[in-house]
């Protein structure tokens, strides 16, 4: 018997994640891991030219290797049918016309795929793939293409620069951050069927089912409904799977060629130059402020990477238009193009960086003003009202996130001079910084199956990337209902089941739970309509006056008109009740603006003979409307913290200009933290539900988590050792000395 | 990875016979599986020969022995290393992965290749991986690369962490020849600079087999460090690495040692920082004229001038904390 065949019986934990023992035990399937009978394998093969044109490509040596069945390039790709002339791939927006262009836009594009019977046949193949290339001209230096980009307005200008020209507090700046490679845990991977030859099912790793189900239907122009897309297990995303990647579309080719389920999964070298990154970007923040630290205006211009092909703004301004009342702003932006593929949406997009910008930035300010920057940054909060477009909040409890972040922190340890606290050869210091993020809302449905016995399946297209979506949705609909969580199951991740939104920008449970909650209330209704049959009693009864029990229904606080599920059955000859609703955003969304908001406190250690940096403390709170699950939601925020060590000390594309593409693109040379750079992060929350967000108050903690951290760990280490560092990676080398 | 066979011979006498230079030994695997995927090393067959070395690790009269096949975990917590040559211990628990060390060997760890970028892209230029094509890392990205003792070739740091210790300490090599002859190798003399031939990494003769690694007894169980700064605090190569150990009598450096990882193409002792410092009192000030006198040799690149400061940081804190280890 081989380990992993061993039987288990392990006890469901009522206040686990509903999928944590299908993840640990092995059941639990990803993308990858289904058995498909006739399943054949697919390899990439990349550009080795960052710029040019394909002349030729040689496959008869890589055909008549072993196990090979055929070769994709674009000489011989199987039609798409969006995709009859130049015009239409663009018109698509699909991105990387993968196949269907012989022009060169990045090093690593996909330039041909071997198919084999074995993963390691394909693996040997694609190396004898030989391509003929006419090099052109390459540029991957951000820093150098980027002074020659133009800025353009980005968003409405708020009063006058002229205003405040003479304020007597300015800080002006620059600040860079490197591009970051999202690298979930689990590898892109997708598995193509063609059931016929208007069917196709894919096994995909995605952040949403049906968004993947609708572009394939267009690209194929097939009805959606024969587009089946199963994601029932995702490891991680941070956004890498919010938009469909070559490498899918790919995967359907080459099942369409070789009429046979076909497998891809990206190498983890492949996931650099395959599913998007954070591009890199510079700001430039110019933020003025009276005597008294009143703000009184703000310039911030930004530019950021992206590819030749695809124009992508990460939105690095928004930020600014959010949080403080700015009387006179002004924000510019600009994209810049790149010999690298496409960026994209990565935890905090756009935001984050922003937020880096402005939370050093008025950090900066507050030593020129010699006010402590907790009461700084207070005093200049937007708190009633979203100053950009003027809706009031519906709740905004930033403040609070500040309060209480200083209190968990004991902020009073730390000194208003820089350099001022050392510990034996480390200097200590203190910073903090705030982030802010649009709390949305889409429209959802969920589904539930109930049987006699009480138990009920929830169920929902949503992907569920290691959020706690599901846990989330049994803990709603045992709220609702009232049957206890180890009488529910769920089931999510397929386009077969209740469709909803993607899973990104901090929208998924936000939109879920109210679909839950939707389909809950049908489920009381319908049972209480049977129930009428029995009692009239429950003729006019409300779902919020039923309770479902354990094995019956009953009205809240009369134990006498309990009718047992079985009762119920047997009367209506049932086998099982089904229910389907939908729930989304309505007239709230003209009357208030949303928000989710978080603080961000650091204590750090410096060791400046050596240049290392130490998180010693780490403190996240956080305003996520009602905390639904607080162990999924503290690790989501612990998550995003160790994300913003990453982002403020570590993570860096590592690319090489001179030769036009990254080098050393593997986990040696790609850095993100691990444990040991990591205090415990301590999370805390305000937990007060928004009333008018969705019906459980919960707003999304995916985005805040991150938005500020890096911020408050440069500003910790200003204050240990008085260098302020704006550039992004903070790696010991530029600490030392 | 080009398909190859897997040959398990059943005696040493064997493995050496089998060999050819288009067939590889794998021990741990370690870096070997990672240099096949990545097309670096393309053997036909590899011989597994690790059921056929030693991995004891013997505490014997002039020092301890430590079998090619002793797997790095083993080594870290052994008994006698750490009561007397802990500063082995120190520097393999600085290398790698809990996970890597349970499957590398003490033999693979010294024979491990360079972890620059550009050896391991193929679609990029590389002496040591291609002889006569140019390195690229020499005006590239050479933040990770040598401040010292490189050559126009290659400018490739050697990545382990356990050879800057037994640099330190001056250990020896035992191996076995193609003729099944044993012949010792000081451990100074193991491992080569660059100059015209980077593709060859040390001077073990070809096909021949490191049978074990000796320590002698030595006097600096007591005052010992070892410092890596990297860019995480695991699981990551060294940007510089010290091992420095002191032999004290009352304040006074009876003895110093002093040896680097991340700097040059092998484990680089510095022996005119070690003379310096014999005979002085163990002092702050003594230790900045030790990190002094070993920045003054250096020669960093166009991209690791940092690496200069980090390394007098590292001596240094290395030498303070052999005061209190």
């Amino acid at each position: 018997m081989n380990f992993f065949d061993e039987p288990n019986n392990i006890q469901f934990p009522p206040e686990g994640r509903v999928e944590a023992v299908a993840k640990v035990t092995g059941v639990g399937k990803y993308a990858a891991e289904y058995n498909v009978p006739d399943l054949c394998h697919a390899v990439l093969v990349g550009s080795t030219i960052a710029a040019g044109r394909i002349n030729s490509i040689g496959v008869d040596e890589a055909m008549l290797s072993s196990g090979v069945i055929d070769i994709v390039t674009h000489y011989n790709k199987p039609e798409v049918s969006a995709w009859s002339d130049d015009a239409k791939i663009r018109e698509s927006r699909f991105g990387l016309p993968v196949f269907f262009t012989d022009k060169i836009y990045f090093k690593g594009q996909p330039v041909a795929m071997v198919i084999a019977e074995t993963f390691e046949k394909a693996t040997y193949a694609a190396s004898l793939v030989k391509i003929n290339y006419t090099a052109e001209n390459f540029e991957v230096d951000f820093d150098r293409a980027q002074a020659k980009i133009p800025l353009s307005n980005a968003g409405k200008e708020r009063g006058s620069e002229t205003t405040w020209a003479t304020a007597p507090f300015i800080v002006d700046a620059e600040f860079s951050i490197k591009a970051e490679v999202h690298h979930p845990m689990e590898m892109h991977a997708t598995i193509a069927h063609w059931l016929s030859n208007d069917k196709l099912k894919l096994y995909d790793k995605n952040q949403g089912v049906n968004n993947v189900q609708r572009t394939f239907a267009r690209l194929f122009n097939i009805p959606v409904e024969n587009v089946e897309v199963i994601s029932e297990f995702v490891g991680g995303g941070f956004g890498s799977g919010l938009r469909i990647w070559p490498h899918t579309l790919a995967t359907a080719l080459a099942a369409r060629l070789v009429k046979k389920p076909v497998k891809l999964m990206l190498t983890r070298q492949q996931m650099f130059c395959s599913v998007g990154y954070r591009p890199a970007s510079w700001q430039r923040v110019r933020i003025g402020a009276d005597n008294d630290g009143k703000f009184l205006g703000i310039v911030h211009q930004a530019k950021n990477g992206t590819s030749l092909y695809e124009s992508f703004a990460e939105g690095i301004t928004r930020i600014t238009r959010l949080i403080y009342s700015f009387e006179n702003l002004k924000t510019e932006s600009a994209v810049v193009p790149l010999n690298l593929n496409t960026p994209t949406w990565m935890r905090g997009p756009g935001d984050c960086t922003g937020d880096f910008a402005i939370e050093s930035a008025i950090d900066e300010l507050s030593y020129q003003l010699k006010i402590d920057p907790v009461e700084l940054r207070i005093k200049n909060l937007s708190l009633e009202k979203n100053p950009d477009n003027g809706l009031p909040w519906s709740t905004n409890y930033i403040k609070e996130c500040i309060e209480k972040g200083a209190v968990m922190i004991d902020w009073s340890r730390r000194s208003p001079l820089p350099k001022a606290q050392k510990e034996g050869e480390w200097y200590i210091g203190y910073g903090m910084a705030v982030g802010l993020w649009n709390a949305g809302r889409g429209n959802a449905s969920a589904a539930i199956i109930m049987q006699q016995d009480g138990t009920i399946i929830v169920q929902t297209a949503m992907t569920d990337i290691g959020t706690g979506t599901g846990t989330g949705m049994q803990n709603v609909a045992n709220e609702i209902t009232g049957i206890p969580k180890s009488k529910i199951s769920i089931e999510l991740g397929s386009s077969n089941l209740p469709p909803a939104p993607s899973q990104g920008g901090s929208n998924g449970l936000s939109s879920i739970t109210g679909a839950v909650v939707a389909a809950c209330n049908v489920l009381k209704e319908k049972l209480a309509q049977y129930a009428t049959e029995i009692n009239g009693v429950y003729k006019n009864a409300l779902p919020a006056d039923i309770i479902l029990t354990e094995n019956s229904i009953v009205i809240k606080g009369k134990g006498e008109t309990a009718i047992s599920y079985q009762q119920l059955w047997q009367k209506k000859s049932l086998t099982s009740v089904e229910v389907e609703a939908s729930s989304g955003p309505g007239a709230e969304r003209q009357k208030y603006a949303f928000c989710s908001s978080a603080a961000h406190f650091c204590k750090v250690m410096v060791h400046l003979p050596t240049g290392k940096v130490k998180i010693n403390q780490l403190v996240s709170v956080a305003d996520g409307g009602k905390i639904v699950n607080e162990k999924a939601a503290a690790n989501q925020m612990s998550g995003a913290a160790v994300g913003g060590i990453g982002m403020a000390l570590m993570e860096e594309m590592p690319l090489d200009v001179k030769e036009g593409c990254m080098i050393g693109d593997d986990f040696a040379g790609y850095h993100f933290p691990v444990n040991a750079d990591a205090p415990v992060i301590q999370v805390g929350f305000i937990g007060k539900p928004d009333a008018n967000i969705n019906p459980t108050g919960a707003k999304g903690l995916g985005e805040v988590g991150i938005i500020g951290t890096a911020a408050a760990i440069a500003n910790a280490i200003f204050n240990a050792t008085g260098k302020r560092f704006r550039d992004l990676p903070i790696t010991p080398d530029k600490v030392a000395g | 990875m080009k398909p190859f066979t897997y040959i398990k011979p059943e005696s040493l006498g064997k493995a050496l016979t089998v060999k050819k230079s288009s067939t590889q030994y794998i021990a741990g695997g370690t870096n070997l599986v990672d240099l096949m995927k990545k097309q670096i090393t393309q053997p036909d067959a590899v011989e597994d020969i690790s059921q056929l070395l030693s991995d004891d690790i013997k505490l014997e009269s002039k020092g301890i022995l430590i079998g090619a096949m002793a797997k790095n975990s083993a080594v870290a917590v052994n008994k006698n290393i750490l009561t007397n040559f802990p500063l082995v211990s120190k520097a393999l628990l600085a290398g790698a992965s809990p996970q890597i060390r349970n499957m590398a060997s003490i033999g693979g760890n010294l024979l491990q290749r360079t972890r620059c970028p550009y050896f391991y892209d193929v679609t990029l230029n590389c002496n040591k991986r291609t002889p006569g094509t140019g390195c690229s890392a020499i005006k590239g990205e050479n933040r990770m690369s040598a401040i010292v003792g490189y050559s126009n070739h290659c400018v490739a740091v050697h990545p382990s962490d356990l050879c800057v210790a037994l640099a330190a300490l001056d250990a020896s090599v035992s191996i076995i020849n193609k003729n099944q002859k044993k012949e010792v190798i000081a451990f100074k003399s193991f491992h080569r600079l660059p100059d015209e031939h980077p593709e060859k990494d040390n001077h073990l003769p070809e096909d021949a087999l490191i049978a074990s690694v000796q320590i002698p007894n030595n006097p600096f169980s007591k005052n010992y460090a070892y410092i890596k700064l990297r860019d995480r605090d695991s699981y990551a190569f060294a940007l510089v690495s010290v091992a420095a150990a002191l032999h004290l009598n009352k304040n006074i450096i009876q003895e110093a040692r002093l040896a680097s990882g991340g700097v040059a193409h092998k484990p680089w002792r510095w022996t005119e920082a070690e003379s310096f410092l014999k005979g002085k009192s163990a002092t702050v000030e003594n230790f900045v004229k030790a990190a002094d006198i070993i920045a003054t040799g250096l020669k960093p690149l166009s991209g690791n001038g940092f690496k200069v400061q980090l390394l007098k940081g590292a001596v240094e804190t290395a030498l303070q904390k052999c005061l209190t280890p």
